[in-house]
């Protein structure tokens, strides 16, 4: 840069030299972005399955178990990492114990309003043709729970995409660390370039779960 | 009866993903040479051009050294190097005093006496400060080329004289803040024509000194773009500002005669106007950390 030309200087939207010469650190940034994203949602479905199904049958539990959620979610995300770096370390599983427990919310409040849909004649009818309780939960209260557990995923899945670049603050944080540099080093092309990325890929993924759903759950299509 | 279909394999997709998920975010280990180190960097421009500068020199010097950069303020990186996760980072001598310390006001502009202090809080924890370098990263007073000139400028010390001629700009908090216009006054006598409330070390600032709307701005004594403005920074003689020194801290496990020997001398020539060309390197023309502070260490013979 020409000297005394700073404050004239205008950055470009996209410097396209940078950003050839950098491809392989959006490609690092975003394939680590999609592995946290699938971490947080697969071990959120895990955790969010039976605590959804448990919170439906013992109604007693319901709205301990949301609010416990609840209060998670309330937790800042640096303070929370702040906690759990002298025990877990500046590690994936630090950056998946917050990921996942903002996604565990979300994921299981779904799960307990797709079983309480389930309609009371519906029910009926599976316990008239002899249902024991676990195959009435199995056959026939999950799958129609699962259209509001799918809209559970896909509304996870997308936040979480948002949420994955806070880790950041402890080393991760996928396509959040060139979100950062753009905002530190006042640098439009990672910044930019980052947040589409993000955006596309939010938008990719709720498509492909959508489609997928539109596939393998062909009862819940409307219309 | 009605079946229901393609539930299973969507089960399997969904186990199968994740199976690739959480074998993909193992990491493999390497053998270590002479040890490793794991060093930890700020996030800011400046952060991982300091871990990248002392982390290349134990690499030269073979050591396996792990980067952990931009990693979130000292309250990440104080918790990450006290419960080891980390083995060394490059902080500053008055702002890690006052962490460790918990905002005591221990730091002064002395810098032996801070470091000192910063030991003796760093010890109990199984940490200890090396050698501060005399880069620092810390308030500072600038002033543009032709004011320099014009009054003949080079310390704060200079400007009592000439004060009375000048106008003072900095964020509105400076008539209060004892580093600032107070500071001024009662450790070098400077009394300003006036005081413009702008911002805190950013672009309005900046303008102000170009339109000469001010002629003394408050900057960071290694701010990247200091040299391309043309901007003076005005020696802080009389030690007003905490001695923000670049220190490496390091735990005493790690903390070999051989690994103090490599650090101290990055430390040892490194200096503020150095730092302020690598960062403007990496800030400005958007090189990268590593690229730019391997140039200043082959530069500087430190890899012969």
């Amino acid at each position: 840069m020409p000297n005394g030309l700073f404050l004239d200087y205008v950055d470009p939207w996209i410097n396209w030299a940078w950003l050839v010469s950098h491809v392989a650190v959006f490609s690092d940034a975003l394939l680590q972005h999609i592995t946290l994203t699938l971490i947080a949602i697969g071990v959120g479905l895990v955790i969010s399955l039976p605590m959804g199904i448990v919170a439906h049958r013992w109604r007693a539990l319901r709205n301990p178990v949301l609010t416990l959620f609840g209060i998670f979610y309330t937790i800042p995300s640096i303070a929370l990492f702040a906690i759990l770096i002298p025990y877990t370390g500046l590690s994936t599983l630090t950056a998946e114990i917050g990921l996942v427990g903002y996604a565990v919310l979300i994921l299981t409040r779904n799960v307990v309003v797709g079983l309480e849909a389930v309609p009371r004649d519906v029910l009926d009818a599976a316990d008239g043709m002899g249902y024991r309780p676990l195959a009435r939960l199995v056959r026939v209260e999950l799958p129609l729970a699962l259209p509001a557990i799918f809209a559970g995923i896909r509304i996870a899945t997308v936040t979480t995409i948002g949420l994955v670049t806070i880790t950041a603050v402890i080393g991760l944080g996928g396509l959040g660390q060139l979100i950062l540099q753009g905002l530190v080093e006042n640098f439009h092309t990672p910044l930019l370039v980052a947040t589409l990325l993000s955006i596309v890929l939010a938008l990719v993924a709720d498509l492909a779960l959508a489609g997928t759903q539109r596939f393998a759950l062909p009862w819940s299509r409307t219309a | 009866m009605y079946r229901i279909p393609r539930f299973g394999w969507l089960l399997a997709v969904l186990v199968a993903a994740l199976t690739v998920a959480v074998a993909c975010g193992g990491n493999s280990p390497t053998t270590p040479a002479k040890g490793t180190i794991t060093i930890a960097g700020f996030k800011f421009s400046e952060g991982s051009v300091l871990a990248e500068l002392y982390g290349q020199a134990l690499q030269h010097d073979g050591y396996t050294v792990n980067f952990k950069l931009n990693l979130g303020s000292r309250e990440v990186v104080g918790p990450a190097i006290k419960s080891k996760q980390v083995d060394l980072y490059i902080g500053y001598a008055a702002t890690d005093l006052e962490y460790y310390n918990n905002a005591a006001g221990e730091a002064s502009g002395d810098v032996t006496a801070t470091t000192a202090k910063l030991n003796s809080r760093l010890q109990p924890l199984g940490l200890q400060a090396l050698t501060p370098s005399a880069a620092v990263d810390q308030n500072a007073f600038a002033v543009t080329k032709a004011t320099s000139d014009k009054y003949n400028l080079k310390k704060l010390s200079d400007v009592a004289a000439v004060g009375g001629q000048l106008v003072l700009g900095a964020g509105p908090e400076c008539p209060q803040r004892p580093f600032c216009q107070p500071g001024l006054e009662r450790v070098y006598g400077i009394h300003f024509k006036s005081f413009k409330a702008l911002d805190t070390d950013g672009p309005l600032t900046r303008a102000a000194l170009k339109n000469n709307d001010i002629q003394v701005g408050l900057v960071f004594s290694s701010d990247a773009d200091l040299q391309s403005l043309g901007l003076v920074v005005l020696q802080d003689d009389k030690h007003l500002e905490n001695a923000d020194n670049v220190v490496p801290i390091v735990r005493t496990p790690v903390a070999t005669s051989e690994v103090k020997k490599v650090l101290n001398a990055v430390s040892a020539g490194l200096t503020t106007i150095d730092l302020v060309t690598l960062n403007s390197q990496v800030e400005l023309q958007h090189m990268d950390p590593d690229v730019v502070t391997k140039t200043y260490l082959t530069q500087h013979n430190y890899f012969s």
